[in-house]
């Protein structure tokens, strides 16, 4: 883990989301430090998209303590999280359908990090600048023009994401980015997350490909009915008898730990 | 949204203003300025409606408000009514605001079924007002009239005043160019804010609350905005129709004027930027066709939104732009075609490694 030591980025500190009597996250601790980047994984239902609603402020937690840079945001409102610094995808494929690739982007960095929330008429130099960088990173560059509501589900799955990374977040949340794509597109969108990481980003993101979570991380978490019963490397992930009981399955297992054996014999 | 739009603002502009000097009969410049006053309240309406996708039927309300506020200071107060307008509008920001609170936590059809509740309620109230006020006792103790004019409607309340400057025959000539102000105004504002950062949130909220709120945009704070921005001009424009036509009443907030005004924005097309005008001047046109027939006017009009809606619900002006849009590509699209295919080279060659 990077920056031990230091204040983390975020911190989350028994942090319960109750929907009536069931705990869709319970008791929850998780630390990040800037540059990290955490995969967070789990069977259907234990909770891990629900941590994102509840980090982001959609789906504010029941109880517990959320801090970014030590501000406790676990009841600031989603716009105002944005703003210092939280930018996060969604699972479906949301966008603004009726606008272009690059309006859809200009949204994120017209009001993302460092807005103060003035509403103003004008866009500044940097707001473009954003929505450039972004369009590069994520490689949208050549479609930029095109009206989001047509778009095939990985460009919108991009369009979410250059969104995101164009609001310039300390901290960005990932939900599910390569679900419904074929193994093509999943290495397309592996090379673009790749890149963000490498240009320092911190990450949680939450996939059940296992193959491109434990490739993209550098720690994985491992959620069950709302608790996490795993955090560590991706290599110990395959061991832990739990984490095979409750969500991989032996033979899983092992075919994922072939992989990583082949991929750290080839760097 | 670029030069085109920009040379055909100039033209229709130029019509407008030459239109007078062609000596065109009197009622047509009469109906023509109408048409000024109602194309303003659908442009701002169009802000709520079509920009922000807030189904709001406030926009007559506070279009009557504006008329009641000019009509009432005019004659208790005995202001020149320049100097009503901008309280008018500040009047009608004020209500706006208040019924966008209201609005906050609902969405849709219920947002209709509220601004048209409060519409209805103001209608009722002015209606059955018989009150003799006791301000208006003093004021007028032999014509003792309610304070708002109830069903009869208020009166004499003064002008733009143009009949003193050029004339008992052309003040109507200084009408028309007022409301044709008025109209550049609130073109002018629609088209600047639907291009801001501003419109940007209204648009982004429409599309998808959930994700706009997540990317940095406050619903309540941009809600309220766009209830308060679209209701200056309504108001004001409701200001100047009392001014014009120096009278009041009822039928300002009445059902059928609802009606009318918001079939202007169905056909000329929701959310366009020209759909207003289109809308108005169409309509418009229609009532004048259609007159000998008006008791069929408000079944019309409803049947006419209804095609509209099933049948081409971005209006004539996303029809048109349509149109317009498949031409262009028939003439550019080997070039397009040429683009697209390189990107695909170029995905395809980056995945490969």
């Amino acid at each position: 883990m990077s920056g031990e030591g230091t204040q983390p980025l975020l911190a989350c500190r028994n942090v319960s989301k109750y929907f009536g009597a069931l705990a869709a996250v319970s008791d929850f601790d998780l630390d990040v430090h800037s540059g990290d980047v955490v995969g967070i994984g789990g069977p259907n239902g234990a909770g891990k998209t629900t941590f994102l609603d509840v980090v982001s402020g959609i789906n504010p937690a029941t109880s517990g303590d959320i801090r970014l840079d030590g501000e406790n945001i676990a009841h600031t409102a989603p716009d105002i999280i944005c703003h210092r610094g939280i930018a996060r995808t969604y699972q479906l494929n949301a966008g603004f359908d009726s606008m272009s690739i690059r309006e859809n982007i200009l949204v994120g960095a017209a009001f993302g990090q460092g807005d103060k929330g003035i509403p103003r008429l004008r866009y500044s130099r940097s707001m473009h600048q954003r929505v450039g960088r972004a369009l590069e990173l994520c490689g949208l560059q050549d479609k930029a023009h095109l009206i989001v509501r047509s778009l095939p589900v990985l460009d919108r799955k991009l369009v979410m994401l250059a969104g995101a990374v164009a609001t310039e977040p300390k901290l960005l949340l990932i939900d599910e980015p390569v679900g419904g794509l074929n193994p093509h597109e999943v290495d397309d969108v592996m090379e673009i997350v790749s890149g963000l990481v490498d240009a320092g980003m911190t990450i949680i993101l939450i996939e059940h490909v296992m193959r491109f979570l434990l490739q993209i991380s550098k720690r994985v978490v491992i959620m069950h009915h709302g608790e996490k019963i795993y955090e560590g490397d991706p290599q110990g992930l395959l061991s832990d008898q739990r984490v095979v009981e409750v969500y991989l399955g032996k033979g899983t297992a092992k075919r994922l730990q072939h992989m990583l054996a082949e991929r750290g014999g080839n760097d | 949204m670029k030069r085109r739009d920009y040379i055909i603002f100039a033209l229709l502009l130029g019509i407008a203003i030459a239109y007078p000097w062609l000596h065109p009969p009197r009622y047509l410049i009469a109906s023509a300025l109408l048409m000024f006053c109602y194309a303003t309240v659908v442009s701002q309406w169009n802000l709520v409606f079509g920009m922000a996708g807030i189904f709001s039927l406030a926009q007559v309300a506070i279009f009557a408000l504006g008329a009641y506020i000019t009509a009432m200071l005019g004659r208790y107060l005995d202001w020149s009514l320049w100097y009503t307008f901008p309280l008018a509008g500040l009047g009608g920001v004020f209500f706006s605001l208040l019924i966008g609170v209201a609005c906050l936590r609902l969405r849709g059809i219920y947002v209709a079924l509220l601004t048209l509740a409060v519409s209805q309620v103001m209608f009722v109230l002015i209606q059955t007002d018989s009150m003799c006020s006791s301000l208006n006792k003093v004021l007028n103790p032999a014509t003792c009239v309610s304070l708002t004019g109830g069903a009869q409607g208020l009166g004499s309340f003064g002008s733009f005043g143009w009949r003193s400057v050029l004339g008992g025959r052309d003040w109507i000539i200084g009408d028309y160019y007022t409301m044709l102000a008025l109209l550049v105004v609130g073109l002018v504002v629609a088209f600047v804010i639907s291009h801001s950062r501003i419109g940007l949130a209204f648009k982004a909220l429409r599309d998808n609350e959930e994700l706009a709120r997540s990317r940095g945009i406050s619903q309540f704070k941009y809600q309220l905005l766009v209830f308060a921005l679209s209701a200056f001009l309504t108001a004001v424009a409701g200001g100047f129709y009392a001014a014009h036509f120096g009278a009041v009443g009822t039928d300002m907030i009445s059902f059928p004027l609802l009606l009318f005004i918001i079939s202007m924005l169905v056909v000329g097309g929701i959310g366009r930027l020209w759909g207003p005008l289109l809308g108005a001047f169409l309509l418009m046109a229609a009532d004048e066709v259609f007159k000998e027939v008006s008791d069929w006017r408000n079944v019309g009009l409803g049947v006419v939104v209804l095609l509209f809606m099933v049948f081409l619900p971005e209006g004539l002006a996303g029809a048109i732009e349509k149109g317009w849009q498949r031409i262009e590509r028939l003439f550019g699209r080997r070039e397009t075609l040429g683009q697209a295919a390189r990107s695909d080279d170029k995905a395809s060659s980056e995945s490969g490694d």
